[in-house]
């Protein structure tokens, strides 16, 4: 059989356009060959490289768990040259796809213990797939108790309003917590940052591992919360985002230090953090 | 090991049917003061008695600019073409230092991702390398295991002894091109060539005027990120892409679409360098490495310790092409011996 | 000489000990015999780094553009055709005059460093040099080596113009003659006798070779755009393909762009990895606009405009 460059992505059709926020828009993309997905075998917290032809290739996490069907899906933030084109998509279009490229979240070492998922932003679609992956028919029964913790600026800014509002706060043993960082008319929930938020809800350390994924200044107030609440960096799990072209380390830019993020990375625990120089 | 003899008087012809036979590149003189390597038609084109090459020949393996794919889209359909093989190549009169690099090369385009764009290029290359018979003041090969007639990694090496090339046959693919053109290769008075070439070789090596050594430099790295000295250092660096693009270990490259008709375009990889601020600029503007403190570092690092960290290789052969070609003498010899002081006094 | 870089060192030390500047940008011994190197000093103790001689060819002036941000002023040593690029950046207002201290020094030419470290023994030491008019002798612990300026200088500066700082606060050496070795516009003379498709294929294989490093760019002192369009993404005006037709585009940009504004220092042509002849396309322009708008050298008169960024009713092409 044909033996394509690693560099070469699979074509695939966008099949469903969802807007999540002003600026963020989901993607379901079905590869058309389906021998291609049954092979893709992509975990959570993977990324992939879309390619939109004219414009180029990004990095974009793979928002969906493996276990949600055959397909892929991809929340992207409209920033620039191909992202813009990408939002101007409509059903039935093609795009490329290659992946999944870097690590995964240590979903085997979290079984038996509850799950402390914090987010921020555009940023929970890369945790997402970890959510959907433990929350799922297949593999919930390894997970203890799931909550989820999300903020936004304002409502509007709020991704996967769906599933927060209404797929998983129904599913077993799981808990939502949605903060907006201002007050707003009509919005009778939680009012305050992200890391103010994670204090007060107070989650134990015990048997418990935390997900962050958020904008750096999110992620460093979250991060000393963590350490008052007694997390132990083992214990606290986030990924990592540099400039990346190639995805398997052979470009040379998405390094810290001697680590590639795109295949040593995105998934890092603390401990691992801090060992990396702080080049990031 | 294999070794034969060829005549001086008979390279040329040897070098016009190589050419005939395959793609055939070698050091070209293409200005009074630049040498680069091209490919050739023939032996008339060849310069034997260059020094090192103004560029280092890795773009033969790795190109400057190389097509990925092409691509026909029309928003419903999609087809994609991928590169043809390329063809079989005989790399001619490789120095030692950039033989090593493509050494050095190799592990970066192997792995659990097998780049085919560089491993069938390099598959279907056979190089045949030259001893050095003269040192530049900015020489330091023999830092990093190598000397000026150090025949590893080469197919065939070549060892200009009088009015005879010595020839060592290294590998399958070398053995292979000495059968294919045996009337060239005789067996001749081996033993005494191999003599005269190890004493060429240590004569040589009494020449470097660099005395490089690395000894506890990986350590000072390994233990210290932060560094007073990056800040003297970076001041002078431009920030230019010379000494990235004329090294031969350098290995980094971007990715893009160059669009040539309604329906379609190609997508090239080409060379990129770490010391361009648009290498690590982010979505929202975040950028890792904000400066050119930042940037002198990460090159010196690559070279120095994470190329070893990764590959148990050296990132640096020693080509001395970066310090000859800085505008402005950032020197990594003098990086070296200055980062081995900060380690003493530490 | 050595006279001239005891001065230069008695005048950093003074203007950073009396706290007029926060550092002193000039040239340092370098890492071979035939190269110097820029060094930045903020502390009086360390002007003994400073030297002078044949071999500081760079222009500094660039430097100015990142450091004059720096809190304190700022000196900077430069030769006649560096201070052309202090007069081009006043122009431009790219840099504060108040914050920044020329000190000038007469310079008798530069020698081309290839050519002296191909001659000298690579482990000699320097002692120092001398300059009888025709020829400097670089004096080593390992013999005296004579370079005659003709063949062994630059070629700016065989038709220097402005061996004397024309912009200077401090000046430290003896007023030196211009001495024009040739015509200065020789090279481009002759370049202008091809045809078209010779003309052609000359730079055709010249802007093959192009590495698009951008050293050129870089070094340049009249290259002050915040973002450069070779490096915008959007629109992309030249990809990063490396070819003929993308390098030539890069050339002829650049070229244009610095027309009117270069002030021949050749830095662009001497730091070329591949030694491609940049300066012969920028003294084309300043050769024809010289013929056509009679204007001088750009920055070799204070507050020199632009001939190309300025209209007058005796322009030669009336097209307004
Ligand atoms: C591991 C990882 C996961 C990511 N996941 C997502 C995601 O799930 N959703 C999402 O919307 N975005 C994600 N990104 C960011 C996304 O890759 C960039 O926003 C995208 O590449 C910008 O492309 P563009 O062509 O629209 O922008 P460009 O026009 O190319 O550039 C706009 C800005 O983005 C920067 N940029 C370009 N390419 C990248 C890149 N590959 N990484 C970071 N910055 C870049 C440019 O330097 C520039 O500042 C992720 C990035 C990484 C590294
Ligand atoms: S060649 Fe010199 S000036 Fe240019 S980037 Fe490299 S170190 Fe800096
Ligand atoms: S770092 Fe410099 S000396 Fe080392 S291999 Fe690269 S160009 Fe040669
Ligand atoms: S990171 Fe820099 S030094 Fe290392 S290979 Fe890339 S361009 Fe060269
Ligand atoms: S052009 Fe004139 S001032 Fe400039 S280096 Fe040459 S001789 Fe000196
Ligand atoms: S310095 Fe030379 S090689 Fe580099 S971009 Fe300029 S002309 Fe091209
Ligand atoms: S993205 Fe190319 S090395 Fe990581």
């Amino acid at each position: 059989m044909h033996n394509p460059s690693p560099l070469t992505p699979y074509p695939a059709t966008v099949t469903k356009i969802v807007d999540e926020t002003g600026d963020v828009k989901t993607f379901t993309v079905e590869f058309d060959d389906p021998q291609v997905m049954e092979n893709f075998g992509n975990k959570p917290g993977q990324v992939a490289q879309l390619s939109v032809f004219g414009e180029g290739e990004a990095t974009i996490s793979i928002t969906s768990a493996p276990t949600r069907g055959k397909f892929l899906e991809f929340s992207v933030r409209r920033v620039g040259r191909l992202t813009n084109v990408l939002h101007q998509f409509e059903v039935g279009q093609k795009i490329g796809v290659r992946g999944p490229y870097g690590n995964w979240f240590p979903y085997e070492m979290m079984k038996g213990k509850d799950l402390f998922f914090i987010g921020g932003g555009i940023a929970l679609a890369p945790i997402r797939s970890l959510i959907d992956f433990a929350l799922s028919d297949q593999y919930r029964k390894d997970y203890g108790k799931v909550e989820i913790l999300y903020g936004a600026r304002s409502y509007n800014d709020l991704c996967f309003k769906h599933d927060l509002f209404e797929r998983w706060p129904n599913c077993p043993n799981t808990k939502v917590y949605t903060t907006l960082d201002r007050p707003e008319e009509g919005w009778d929930g939680h009012v305050g940052f992200v890391p103010n938020y994670v204090e007060e809800v107070n989650p134990s350390p015990e048997n418990k591992v935390a997900i962050i994924c958020g904008p750096p200044i999110m992620i460093k107030f979250t991060l000393a919360v963590m350490e008052k609440l007694k997390f132990a960096d083992e214990q606290i799990i986030t990924t990592l985002e540099m400039k990346m072209k190639c995805g398997i380390g052979k470009c040379g830019r998405c390094n810290i230090g001697s680590k590639y993020v795109c295949v040593d990375g995105p998934v890092f625990n603390l401990a691992q953090l801090k060992q990396l120089p702080p080049e990031f | 090991m294999d070794s034969r003899v060829v005549n001086k008087g008979q390279l040329p012809e040897l070098l016009d049917k190589l050419a005939r036979d395959h793609t055939l590149i070698a050091p070209v003189r293409e200005e009074e003061n630049v040498t680069l390597f091209k490919k050739v038609s023939g032996a008339s084109e060849v310069q034997l008695d260059y020094i090192t090459s103004d560029v280092s020949p890795k773009g033969c393996i790795f190109p400057q600019t190389e097509k990925t794919i092409s691509y026909t889209y029309t928003g419903d359909t999609l087809e994609m073409k991928e590169q043809d093989e390329p063809p079989k190549t005989v790399l001619f009169g490789v120095r030692p230092c950039d033989i090593n690099s493509i050494l050095a090369l190799d592990p970066v385009f192997e792995g659990k991702f097998l780049d085919t764009y560089y491993l069938e290029k390099r598959k279907n290359t056979v190089i045949i390398g030259l001893s050095c018979s003269t040192i530049l003041s900015t020489c330091f090969c023999t830092a990093f295991n190598s000397g000026p007639c150090d025949g590893k990694g080469a197919d065939l090496m070549f060892t200009e002894l009088g009015d005879k090339y010595y020839v060592e046959v290294n590998t399958e693919k070398g053995s292979s091109l000495v059968e294919a053109y045996s009337q060239y290769f005789s067996k001749g008075d081996t033993d005494k060539l191999a003599k005269a070439k190890e004493e060429q070789a240590k004569k040589l090596e009494g020449q470097f005027r660099r005395k490089v050594d690395l000894e506890g430099v990986k350590q000072v790295l390994d233990e210290n990120f932060e560094l007073p000295y990056w800040d003297k250092v970076f001041k002078k660096c431009l920030g230019c892409g010379i000494c990235t693009y004329v090294c031969p270990t350098c290995h980094c490259f971007d990715i893009f679409d160059y669009v040539t008709g309604e329906f379609t375009g190609d997508r090239f990889r080409c060379w990129d360098s770490c010391m361009f601020p648009d290498f690590t600029l982010m979505a929202g503007g975040h950028n890792p490495r904000p400066s050119r403190k930042e940037r002198v570092r990460n090159r010196f690092m690559h070279k120095l310790k994470y190329h070893l960290d990764r590959y148990n290789l050296d990132g640096c052969v020693g080509c001395g092409r970066c310090i000859s070609k800085c505008p402005v003498n950032i020197d990594i010899t003098q990086i070296i011996k200055d980062l081995k002081e900060v380690g003493q006094n530490a | 000489m050595m006279d001239v870089i005891q001065q230069l060192r008695e005048q950093a030390k003074k203007l950073l000990e009396e706290k007029k500047v926060e550092m002193v940008i000039g040239f340092g011994e370098g890492t071979e015999l035939a190269r110097t190197t820029p060094v930045f000093i903020t502390n009086p103790e360390e002007v003994s780094a400073l030297t002078w001689g044949p071999l500081c060819a760079n222009n500094l002036v660039k430097y100015l553009i990142d450091y004059q941000n720096l809190p304190g002023n700022v000196a900077v040593v430069v030769k006649g055709c560096d201070s052309r690029s202090v007069n081009r950046l006043l122009t431009d207002n790219q840099i504060d005059r108040e914050k920044v201290v020329v000190l000038g020094v007469p310079c008798s030419g530069q020698l081309d460093w290839k050519i002296v470290a191909a001659a000298v023994d690579p482990a000699a030491k320097l002692k120092g040099f001398s300059d009888d008019g025709e020829s400097f002798t670089v004096n080593t612990d390992a013999g005296d080596y004579k370079f005659d300026k003709k063949e062994a200088m630059l070629h700016k500066c065989l038709v220097c113009e402005n061996p004397n700082p024309v912009v200077s606060d401090i000046t430290v050496g003896k007023e030196q003659p211009v001495k024009n070795y040739e015509d200065r516009f020789a090279e481009v003379k002759a370049l202008e006798q091809l045809g078209t498709e010779e003309k052609s294929v000359f730079w055709d294989k010249q802007f093959s070779r192009c590495l698009r490093c951008y050293a050129c760019r870089n070094v340049c002192t009249v290259c002050t755009c915040r973002t450069c369009v070779f490096d915008q993404m959007q629109p992309m005006w030249v990809s990063k393909r490396n070819n003929l037709s993308e390098n030539t585009a890069f050339h002829l940009i650049r070229a244009f762009h610095v027309a009117g504004r270069c002030v021949d220092c050749g830095e662009c042509d001497r730091v070329c990895p591949v030694d491609i002849p940049l300066r012969k396309l920028n003294q084309k322009i300043l050769k024809d606009l010289g013929d056509l708008f009679d204007a001088p050298t750009p920055g070799s008169e204070a507050g020199l405009a632009s001939p190309l960024g300025e209209f007058a009713t005796g322009d030669p092409e009336e097209f307004m």
